[in-house]
């Protein structure tokens, strides 16, 4: 490698995080770690009925007793869950603001700084939005356009108090508690997160998103999303994450939970940009993250498209069970990792339905010196009559201090199921490069052009608001000075 | 029989018992068989194994009375029969075959690369009551035929092989595995590669239903070495071949390839880990499995390339047929590569035999059994016709066509 390569490499991985400011607001937090006070303070906190508070005491029981999963390809010291806040809100968050001129300003100038569509005057973009500031969501745009089609956006707070026959239905049925013990640690003290409930045969006209924020220190994010596709329904829906730039690790273990009904159809884009932590791998974001879909009527589907750039570790498997016949999952993703972050993720579709289908397209891009792992699982169970998978997994490594690995598992118990998988692994090609520096690009713009063709399968099923927004982090997060 | 008692009862016929340092290594074995949960989810030597039978075995051994090594001088080529594990010492200016020694025991002991888990190899250390060591002298271009024969029923074979290609030497080993009774033999063959050696191994399973086979193999390359395996599983029986191979200086080359047909209850588990620590080395696993009726099989394979092994060149490649509704194949065939000049890529694919190729040969006067059989023949002719050994070949084709009679 020439040394001008070097020097570009040398830029990239001293990139800067942009969002990594502080916002200066009163905390409210209960005292440091786990027992079962705290849970019944976050419980008390949020108003919530009895039977919500046993749900979360019979996941605390069952936290205790397990250990944490250790398949991943990480390497982290040991945390100590009780050195983490499990509940901070802004003061005055008691009672939720009923409208926007409720809200603290400055809350409102830190979402305007991230390029959150707030107020008024963005929601023409047509995305409505419900924002999480630490544990508590600060506000829902466009409620009441979407309450006329009947449609239920609030947060899941809002949602135990006024929709329990959904949550007492739908919460945990595809992540059990004691699914492992992330699961069941965000299961006993989640805070906040979205409910989302599509009635039968409505296409949700707009994009409905998410944007959560740690910014207290030492705290921890449990959110908790659950979003219910009815009979011939339709919603896609988007999620984002930041947070401020730290010297100590913050935890963040969320659980996701979709379940898409006959003819339904979800698609749920992440842009995960979580502060990773500086050049010498201090501090960032831990991201213990489960993410699950259950396509449990015929002809469902469900669709994971995730950006991921962020988090000193990501620990993130969006998956699909594939129940209904002719159900379909797909599953796309970019992770890039540099300095020394470490991802850990892939997806894990479970067949189980005949003529279900599966599509995985894995992008990895490892600079400086981070390690970056797919890990993806493909079942086929024995009733999976003519069943189908593509996987597709590529990665690409900046630089010679990185890794990259891919560990996929196939599993097939049925003769008329059809699977594929494919890898590549290799260094960006010096071809391509001396290509595009002949017809007058600097060193970085042909690296970065080059990434995002790399890229551009995965980014192109972003919805339109995210793909521009994607494909600037990609070539923020191998920036020097591209923008 | 549990395999505490098995041992203390039978040490005296267990080799090497006297040495203090072997002794103390079993002990340490011991314990981990004695605390550990054997957690078949995890542990990949356990997986699709009756614990039951693994846990609970008879331990007979009984030192054959004959065994022979033929040399055919004028074409360098060697016949041995080995019987149970066991074969006479020759010498003369090419090759020399000895009985194992404690060294050698010990020098495996030490080799990381096998997992410390991997029961089988460590019931192999425990119980090891058998096996020979080869060395082919400097360049010297010769041909070993080995037949391995167990004697005897119900016989617990464990057995440690040592191969040693010296510099510039060539040979070309064919194994043969075909037994008819209810033994068991668990096999462990350290291989080593000097400068500029080369390696050819063939290994032909055939072993009735009662017979397992359980074949761990170590491969170490020196500079501009190169290895080549050929596993072709015919057996009726379970089977197990695990393959380590360590690519430790420059240019040396693993070549690694299995093709498994599977039929009844059969269980097959394969494994290949290659791992490249020196630049400009060549590696290439392929697995090919047919499975009916109610077999199962596993593969896994891992190619791990260090930070030091630039132009590293790993390819990888498992295909797997179903030929029932109650076969089952697991395959996770992992990458793990440090650096970043590699070009390294893999493959899988598991699925039934194409309905549309089927389909233009029926509509071409074919069978539909005809059909299947063809291309289930052409599914593995690639690897077939890369055979330069004419007798492997020949024996081969018939069995293949033994195994495709009783496809329906």
């Amino acid at each position: 490698m020439n040394s001008e390569t070097l020097n570009t490499l040398d830029n990239y991985s001293k990139n800067k995080y942009k969002y990594g400011f502080v916002t200066d607001i009163d905390n409210e937090k209960p005292k440091k770690g786990l027992n079962e006070d705290t849970i019944k303070f976050i419980s008390f906190k949020k108003n919530e009925p009895e039977w919500m508070l046993d749900w979360r005491l019979k996941a605390f029981s069952k936290w205790k007793k397990m250990k944490e999963p250790k398949w991943a390809n990480l390497n982290f010291p040991e945390i100590d869950y009780q050195d983490i806040y499990y509940y901070s809100a802004p003061k005055g968050f008691d009672k939720k603001p009923k409208d926007l001129s409720e809200v603290d300003p400055k809350l409102i100038e830190t979402y305007n700084k991230l390029g959150i569509p707030l107020e008024e005057q963005k929601v023409l973009a047509g995305v409505a939005v419900d924002v999480v500031f630490d544990s508590v969501s600060v506000a829902t745009t466009y409620k009441g356009e979407l309450e006329k089609l009947g449609i239920i956006f609030c947060s899941i707070g809002e949602a135990i108090q006024k929709h329990p026959h959904l949550i007492k239905k739908y919460l945990g049925s595809v992540i059990p508690a004691g699914d492992h013990s992330f699961s069941a640690l965000n299961s006993a003290v989640f805070t906040d997160g979205s409910f989302v409930y599509i009635p039968e045969g409505v296409k949700c006209p707009m994009e409905l998103s998410t944007y959560f924020r740690i910014n207290a220190e030492n705290t921890g994010q449990f959110e908790r999303t659950l979003i219910i596709a009815d009979k011939g329904s339709y919603v896609s829906y988007l999620e984002g994450c930041t947070a401020p730039k730290r010297d100590d690790n913050q935890l963040h273990a969320a659980n996701v939970e979709l379940i898409a009904l006959e003819d339904a159809e979800i698609k749920y884009s992440t842009v995960q940009n979580w502060y990773p932590g500086d050049e010498d791998g201090k501090g960032g974001i831990y991201n213990f993250v489960t993410k699950r879909g259950l396509c449990a009527g015929k002809n469902s589907k469900i669709s994971w498209t995730q950006v991921e750039t962020g988090s000193a570790i990501t620990w993130k498997y969006p998956s699909c069970i594939l129940k209904g016949d002719n159900s379909i999952g797909e599953f796309y993703s970019v992770a890039i990792t540099n300095n020394f972050q470490q991802a850990d993720t892939g997806t894990k579709m479970t067949h189980i339905g005949k003529n279900t289908k599966s599509k995985i397209i894995s992008k990895g891009i490892s600079l400086g010196k981070s390690q970056n792992t797919y890990r993806g699982e493909v079942s086929f169970l024995r009733k999976a009559d003519r069943a189908r998978n593509y996987t597709q997994c590529d990665s690409l490594l900046v630089g010679n201090k990185c890794g990259a690995h891919t560990v996929p598992y196939i599993d097939s118990k049925n003769n008329t199921a059809v699977i594929e998988h494919e890898a590549s692994t290799s260094k960006i090609n010096e071809d391509q490069l001396y290509y595009c520096r002949q017809r007058g690009l600097s060193h970085e713009e042909a690296v970065s052009l080059i990434v995002n063709g790399f890229c551009k399968q995965v980014l192109q099923e972003l919805p339109m608001e995210f793909a521009v927004e994607a494909q600037k982090l990609v070539s923020i997060s191998l920036e020097g000075s591209v923008g | 029989m549990n395999i505490q008692d098995n041992y203390q009862i039978n040490k005296k016929n267990i080799f090497f018992s006297e040495n203090e340092n072997i002794r103390n290594h079993r002990e340490k074995l011991m314990n981990i068989f004695e605390n550990d949960r054997f957690d078949k989810k995890n542990n990949e030597s356990l997986k699709n194994i009756n614990l039951e039978n693994f846990l609970d075995f008879k331990y007979k051994y009984l030192v054959p009375e004959e065994t022979s090594v033929i040399n055919n001088n004028h074409d360098n080529s060697y016949s041995i029969v080995s019987v149970n594990g066991q074969c006479t010492s020759f010498k003369d200016d090419k090759i020399e075959i000895t009985k194992i020694l404690e060294e050698d025991y010990n020098d495996f002991s030490k080799n990381n690369t096998i997992e410390k888990n991997d029961h089988f190899v460590n019931l192999n250390s425990l119980f090891l009551n058998c096996g020979f060591k080869i060395v082919v002298k400097k360049n010297n271009n010769i041909k070993i035929k080995i037949s391995n024969i167990v004697a005897d029923d119900d016989l617990t074979i464990f057995q440690k092989n040592n191969i040693i290609c010296e510099e510039g030497s060539s040979l070309n080993l064919i194994e043969e595995y075909e037994n008819k009774n209810n033994s068991t033999s668990n096999i462990l063959n350290v291989i080593k590669l000097e400068k500029s050696s080369q390696l050819n191994h063939f290994l032909i399973q055939d072993n009735s239903p009662s017979h397992n086979l359980i074949i761990t193999s170590h491969s170490s390359c020196k500079k501009d070495s190169s290895y080549t395996q050929k596993i072709y599983n015919f057996s009726e029986g379970y089977v197990r071949n695990f393959h380590f191979s360590e690519l430790l200086e420059i240019n040396s080359a693993a070549d690694l390839q299995g093709i498994f047909f599977l039929k009844d209850n059969n269980i097959s588990n394969n494994k290949t880990f290659v791992k490249h620590l020196a630049e400009d080395c060549k590696s290439n696993q392929v697995y090919k499995g047919i499975l009916n009726d109610r077999s199962k099989a596993t593969y896994f394979s891992n190619t791990h390339v260090d930070q030091v092994a630039q132009k590293t060149e790993g390819y990888q490649l498992s295909k797997g047929i179903l030929l029932s509704d109650n076969a089952s194949y697991f395959s996770k065939p992992e990458l793990k590569i440090y650096a970043d000049d590699v070009k390294c890529s893999h493959g899988s694919t598991i699925g039934p035999i194409d309905e549309n190729a089927i389909f233009y040969l029926r509509s071409r006067g074919m069978s539909k059994i005809a059909a299947t059989k063809l291309l289930i023949s052409s599914f593995i002719n690639e690897e077939l016709s890369s055979i330069d050994e004419e007798q492997i070949s020949e024996i081969i084709q018939k069995k293949l066509v033994r195994y495709l009679s009783k496809v329906k």
